[in-house]
């Protein structure tokens, strides 16, 4: 229990609580320089003047399973339903950038997203469903195909480039967390990463070419503080690359970032973490960039529910957790934000998680009155004072970065990876001592499991519907068209040319994932996560 | 090298990314003087020969992308093909209780879901390698 016993009492990150915060606890912290009102600099109280009053956050949660087909279906269904964004999960096929037909992917292939090898499965994804009216999230393998199929799409609807609104993963920081085969190095990555965004600040103004993204490398178990600092120093990564190849003014490269950051179970600590990583963005363009435009540095965020704090026992609890997590993204002040399915650690959601999922945010938003006033915990004693203290301990954290070299050579190194692995067996050893509570897991845990919940299972038909697919689509494109993308990318890569546009003419041409990663990969990769061992 | 440690080769067949299990378990097989071997992303037919030639006495598989009965036969046919159907193969991940016969009938020992304390885990391994352990105390 919380008690006067100062120190004792800590946040999930170990910032210290005190039993009662007063004016005293915010004197170090000035309102204008520190605070300021929504809307201008330095943002701490949200991106927007009006925020929910002028606009909702975006309904968009991350879906795809099977095949095009069946994903078109449930994205029909979550429109239906009023969410307002789309966000394609690729399967690991998709994800990896291998081809149905590769053994050593196969038995994965329309697992854990959906399968897109086309314009053609893009096209059928989206069948029926407005993409000038919505915006599309794509969590695209870096200079992979998602993106430039996506444009091609819109190209052949009739919305132009300049028009096309949506976002791209694109992302260092996320792609550090997951164990993904078949990927360059950091080096190789952070190429094709920038060359997506050097183009688009040319062609596709409205597009948002990266997404940086702590909200995988949250659920390897680190803390809030870790979190935003990881966030911050791939920032810094992508704008020092931008600075050194010095192809795009700085403040038209960094114009359109976004960014992703998870909602984890502190609730207090969750909101300051999104109030004062907003504050540290627009001082990282100000005062590190000299970017002076205020439309620089402003952190746009989707958040979403933390998978990691949801439970297989008792599956129904996470209802609960998700409500809380989503009620924090709201007070913190996100503009997209993903409930997950209560099923989350069970299956891929169902039906009825997708719908609960949906209808979460749409109560919060609308039957419980706090988006009524901007900001509403601005000005708590607790909420200012845990704001300032996140962000000075964030700062020292990518401080912790830069000392490695940076975000990049932090990962090639294994600095990172080991931070991961830490923060995994620091978690594990929190639970078993109790230190943490999860309910019904290592709290009130019932000797045999009260109920049970209705499982979604994968079609185990789609590999074979997909390796038929893509012997189909090898079989019927201009093999000379083909031939001359491959080499035309091929000469790109080699050389310090943007790849985007010969990707863009891959894709075009019909050229598979596969093709296409065994190109980009050849002058970098292969590349091994350096963790577990 | 200490042969009466007890050897587990950890991987995840196919290509899922999820890191977190496996490297959590693996960590307490190491805690609890086992010897392990991390093997990450492996086909079936890797982990089968891996485990022929480092001689372990356990499989772990940790799987999070419901393809796991697929996955899971062709490991247990790969270590039969090349005489190896003796090594205990465990399961870890997201895995439907409903398929929990199936999985057993083909040979897995235990199956681990989400949550499950790690020193469960580790006290199954030392209950049921009753030899091995023996050697070790």
């Amino acid at each position: 229990m919380a008690g006067s016993d100062e120190g004792k009492v800590t946040t999930a990150s170990g910032v210290p609580v005190k039993d009662i915060y007063t004016p005293d606890d915010i004197k170090h912290i000035d309102y204008e320089r520190d605070i300021g009102i929504p809307g201008k600099p330095p943002f701490t109280r949200g991106v927007y003047a009006t925020m929910y009053r002028g606009q909702l956050w975006t309904i968009r949660r991350l879906t795809g399973f099977n095949t095009p087909e069946d994903t078109n279906r449930r994205y029909r269904e979550e429109y239906e339903l009023g969410q307002t964004g789309f966000s394609i999960a690729p399967d690991i096929s998709t994800a990896v950038g291998m081809d149905a037909d590769d053994p050593r992917v196969s038995a994965d292939v329309g697992h854990a997203g959906v399968p897109i090898y086309s314009v053609e499965d893009m096209e059928t994804v989206f069948n029926g469903l407005p993409i000038e009216k919505c915006s599309t999230f794509l969590a695209d393998r870096v200079g992979g195909l998602l993106t430039p199929a996506y444009f091609l799409m819109a190209e052949k609807r009739g919305i132009p480039l300049n028009q096309v609104r949506g976002t791209t993963a694109n992302d260092l920081c996320t792609w550090s967390s997951i164990d993904l085969f078949n990927q360059p190095p950091p080096d190789g990555f952070l190429r094709y990463a920038v060359d997506l965004i050097e183009w688009c600040t040319q062609n596709a103004p409205r597009w948002y070419p990266v997404s940086f993204n702590s909200y995988n490398p949250r659920d390897n178990g680190i803390n809030a503080v870790q979190e935003m600092g990881m966030l911050m120093a791939t920032v810094i990564q992508y704008v020092e690359e931008a600075k050194r190849r010095g192809r795009v003014p700085l403040d038209r490269f960094v114009r359109r970032f976004a960014f992703n950051m998870a909602m984890h179970s502190d609730f207090f600590e969750e909101i300051a973490k999104l109030r004062a990583s907003r504050r540290l963005l627009q001082r990282i363009m100000k005062e590190r960039y000299g970017i002076e435009d205020p439309a620089c540095g402003q952190l746009r965020v989707h958040v979403q529910s933390s998978g990691s704090t949801h439970t297989h026992q008792e599956p129904l609890n996470n209802l609960v957790r998700i409500a809380y997590q989503v009620m924090a993204g709201v007070l913190g002040g996100a503009q997209s934000i993903h409930a997950n399915g209560y099923d989350e650690a069970v299956c891929l959601p169902t039906d009825q998680a997708m719908l609960l999922a949906i209808r979460t945010e749409q109560i919060v938003a609308l039957e419980t009155n706090v988006t009524n006033t901007v900001d509403p915990l601005g000005g708590s004693y607790y909420i200012e004072s845990l704001t300032k203290e996140l962000e000075e301990r964030a700062w020292d954290y990518i401080k912790k970065i830069e000392d490695q070299g940076g975000m990049a050579e932090a990962i090639k190194s294994g600095w990172i990876h080991r931070e991961y692995k830490k923060a995994i067996i620091e978690h594990e050893r929190k639970l078993a001592s109790g230190e943490i509570t999860v309910v019904g897991v290592n709290k009130f845990r019932l000797e045999k499991e009260p109920y049970e919940v209705p499982i979604f299972r994968p079609d185990p038909r789609s590999p074979d519907i997909l390796i038929e697919r893509v012997k189909r689509l090898r079989e019927q494109r201009d093999d000379a068209e083909v031939a001359r993308a491959l080499k035309n990318l091929e000469a790109v890569v080699r050389s310090e040319e943007n790849t985007f546009p010969a990707i863009m003419e891959a894709v075009k041409a019909h050229v598979t994932p596969g093709e296409m990663a065994r190109i980009q990969l050849e002058v970098y990769g292969p590349w091994t996560y350096p963790i577990g061992g | 090298m200490d042969k009466n440690k007890v050897k587990i080769l950890m991987a995840k067949p196919g290509l899922e990314g999820h890191w977190r299990g496996i490297i959590a378990v693996s960590s307490a097989f190491r805690d609890a003087g086992f010897e392990v071997i991390y093997g990450g992303h492996m086909l079936p037919a890797e982990i089968a020969a891996t485990a022929v030639q480092e001689d372990v006495d356990i499989v772990g598989l940790s799987i999070l992308s419901s393809n796991y009965m697929r996955l899971v036969s062709e490991t247990v046919k790969e270590l039969k093909d090349r005489g190896r159907g003796d090594v205990m193969i465990l399961l870890g991940g997201i895995i439907y209780k409903e398929d929990f016969p199936a999985l057993k009938e083909m040979g897995v020992a235990e199956i681990f879901l989400p949550g499950t304390p790690l020193d469960e885990i580790v006290e199954f391994v030392r209950r049921n390698t009753s030899e091995a352990s023996q050697k070790v105390s």
